[in-house]
């Protein structure tokens, strides 16, 4: 849209390219994806020919290390490039940001091994990762989990299930965290993650989820019955380090999130602006009655905050230096963002941005996923108060 | 087989129509703010055409020239990050203010500074004057045979078949190399360029020419070389009023039409 884009290009992490990526990105979503989108997330099937576009574009790869067949390139760039895509459908960030969390975390915690066999095909996108802490009796409560890994020679044997698993049903591998010391205190020393890979014995997909909206990616519940994983496939080869080396891979999803948000929420005042200016009431455009103003006004303010709160998220975690804080705002006051902004929208839009004639009803179902996700906004919350207390403690 | 495309960078013809202004007086497009400008439609699908030559003769170059002020740089990146090989940009303050004839001698001998390839390649016209001139002159200029307005390319040995798109149908021809053609948006989607390819666009070095290095005098580009003067510049204005041709029947309403047809003298 006209007027932010100078906004939307503030990427100092790679000068040029990051730049010249994020308009071709942008460009590709506007002939590709925006047309398509709706009717594809209406169907529920998967985009395989968007999916298509994107390994070819080499869109997955952005963040890996170009030793493995990636750009090598920042979180900042990412970011954009996220937002891009997801103002036109926000599932495609979602089938894109599991590969770039297992990805970060194969590459800071994996051993060469690893990261040789399993890098190249999560930086195409050839290969589809999975991202798996969640259990029906472990979700914000991660360190919870209940899935087990016991050693039985040169081979773990894993039991438990794991849920809402997003891609779960078309993975190749799985980056799960189980628990190989039930009874370690403090618990997350007994949590290990392990490299799961798809035709794995014992491993199976019990069924996918339905839900409101973030169609695209399908979500699974996993079942680990006796599952015979190689203790090759046991993450940078010890015991104890599952818990920090998974949440660690959090922070590149709340980035995802933060970044996939911000698209959410231009898209939706990208449509209530210009249908604000088609729609007449009492003789004049709805854009000239004061009550739109101060919607539009309002949108555009915040999703330029978000957005700046985002990419400075993002250059925090390019730059090596602690960033959960950084991240953490960004996430909770983006989603936030893309919520308001979707119901606002609707609003400027009156009954037609109920329906599905036009995508709004489609940004105001994907917007909740944003802020109960990639941990719940209330979670999210509590985290940053703890840091924050912990960077202002009063002796 | 080698190929050169020449590419303009043009003002976003998305641009929303209440975006696009000119200055009357200074006879100037106004850069609409917040639109980056692109490279012509027409002259991304040229790129695409050298690129498919390229891969089907299994050899060669595809190089890039763009006429043009700082932004020229932009298309020809573009170009580059599709799969193009190198760059060159006519830069120079004197090349400002030409027409088509300036801009095609500037472009012609680039190209023979360069060495004529196997395919000189333009789009039909610019996206943004249309005029659809610079390739015929081009082809005139280093006396090349040429075909225009062209839908398919097709590597044949040494030669090339071409279908052209003409008023009641297609013209299917075969022209020896080396030869100018241009090419029209029948032709097909310009590819995507690969994010690595960007990134690898982004590094490369452009070379830039001035007119000096072209052997071209100051007097023969640019304003001082043209040979169209522009007299006015402005955009045209559209009243359209709507009259409802009342009536209680169909054939009342009909009757009505027929008369303010009448009067309006187009009956």
């Amino acid at each position: 849209m006209a007027g932010v884009s100078d906004v939307r290009e503030i990427i100092a992490g790679d000068g040029e390219t990051g730049v010249e990526i994020t308009r071709n990105v942008r460009r590709w979503v506007d002939e590709q994806v925006i047309p398509n989108a709706t009717e594809l997330e209406h169907s529920g099937e998967f985009p395989a020919r968007i999916h298509a576009d994107m390994c070819e574009m080499g869109i997955f790869g952005i963040t890996f290390p170009e030793s493995h067949g990636g750009l090598g390139l920042s979180f900042e760039t990412y970011s954009a490039v996220i937002e891009e895509i997801s103002r036109g459908w926000m599932g495609l960030a979602g089938i894109i940001n599991t590969n770039v969390i297992d990805g970060w975390i194969i590459d800071e915690h994996g051993t060469q091994e690893q990261k040789d066999r399993f890098l190249p095909g999560l930086a195409t996108g050839e290969k589809q990762g999975c991202f798996t802490i969640t259990e029906p009796n472990a979700g914000s409560d991660a360190q919870a989990i209940r899935t087990t890994a016991s050693r039985d020679a040169d081979d773990y044997i894993l039991n438990g299930n794991k849920l809402f698993v997003t891609n779960g049903d078309r993975g190749d591998v799985y980056l799960a965290m189980t628990k190989t010391d039930p009874s370690a205190q403090p618990r997350h020393r007994g949590i290990s993650a392990f490299l799961v890979e798809k035709d794995t014995p014992g491993f199976s997909v019990a069924r996918t989820i339905d839900k409101l909206g973030y169609k695209g990616p399908e979500t699974a519940e996993l079942f680990l019955e006796d599952a015979r994983v190689p203790a090759d496939n046991l993450l940078g080869g010890s015991e104890g380090r599952g818990f920090q080396q998974m949440i660690s891979g959090l922070e590149i999803g709340r980035i995802n999130v933060a970044s996939r948000a911000t698209g959410v929420a231009q898209a939706a005042f990208d449509a209530a602006i210009v249908y604000a200016q088609q729609r007449e009431t009492m003789g004049q455009q709805i854009a000239q009655h004061q009550a739109i103003q101060l919607k539009l006004a309002e949108m555009a303010t915040k999703i330029r905050a978000a957005r700046l709160l985002t990419r400075d998220a993002a250059r925090k975690k390019d730059s090596g230096q602690r960033s959960d804080l950084d991240v953490g705002m960004a996430k909770l006051f983006a989603t936030e963002v893309a919520l308001e902004c979707s119901l606002e929208s609707m609003r400027v839009h009156g009954g037609v941005g109920y329906t599905k004639e036009l995508p709004v009803e489609r940004f105001y179902r994907d917007a909740p996923l944003m802020a109960v996700a990639e941990g719940t906004n209330e979670i999210q919350r509590i985290v940053i108060a703890r840091r924050l207390l912990e960077l202002y403690k009063v002796e | 087989m080698d190929v050169i495309v020449c590419v303009k960078q043009i003002p976003d013809p998305e641009t929303p129509a209440a975006a696009f202004k000119v200055d009357e007086a200074a006879m100037q497009v106004l850069p609409a703010q917040g639109i980056s400008p692109v490279i012509s439609p027409f002259d991304a699908q040229a790129v695409e055409a050298a690129l498919r030559i390229k891969d089907a003769s299994g050899d060669g170059c595809v190089n890039i020239i763009s006429l043009g002020p700082d932004s020229a740089r932009d298309a020809i990146k573009h170009s580059l990050a599709m799969g193009a090989d190198e760059g060159y940009h006519l830069k120079d303050d004197a090349f400002e203010g030409g027409d088509a004839w300036t801009t095609a001698l500037a472009l012609s001998k680039a190209i023979q500074h360069l060495g004529v390839p196997d395919v000189l390649i333009f789009g039909r016209q610019a996206a943004d004057w249309d005029q659809g001139t610079v390739g015929s002159i081009v082809a005139e200029l280093l006396d090349l045979p040429s075909a225009t307005v062209l839908r398919a390319v097709e590597l044949n040995g040494d030669r090339i078949t071409v279908s052209r798109v003409v008023a009641d149908g297609f013209e299917n021809i075969e022209l020896p190399t080396p030869c100018v053609l241009t090419i029209s948006n029948e032709f097909g989607d310009p590819r995507y360029p690969q994010l690595r390819q960007i990134m690898q666009a982004a590094r490369k070095q452009v070379t830039e020419f001035t007119a000096a290095d072209l052997g071209l005098d100051p007097s023969e580009v640019g304003a001082a070389g043209a040979r169209v003067q522009m007299h006015a510049l402005y955009q045209p204005t559209s009243d359209v009023e709507v009259e409802i041709i009342e009536g209680d029947t169909p054939e009342e309403k009909a009757a009505g039409l027929v008369n303010a047809l009448r009067e309006a003298k187009i009956l």
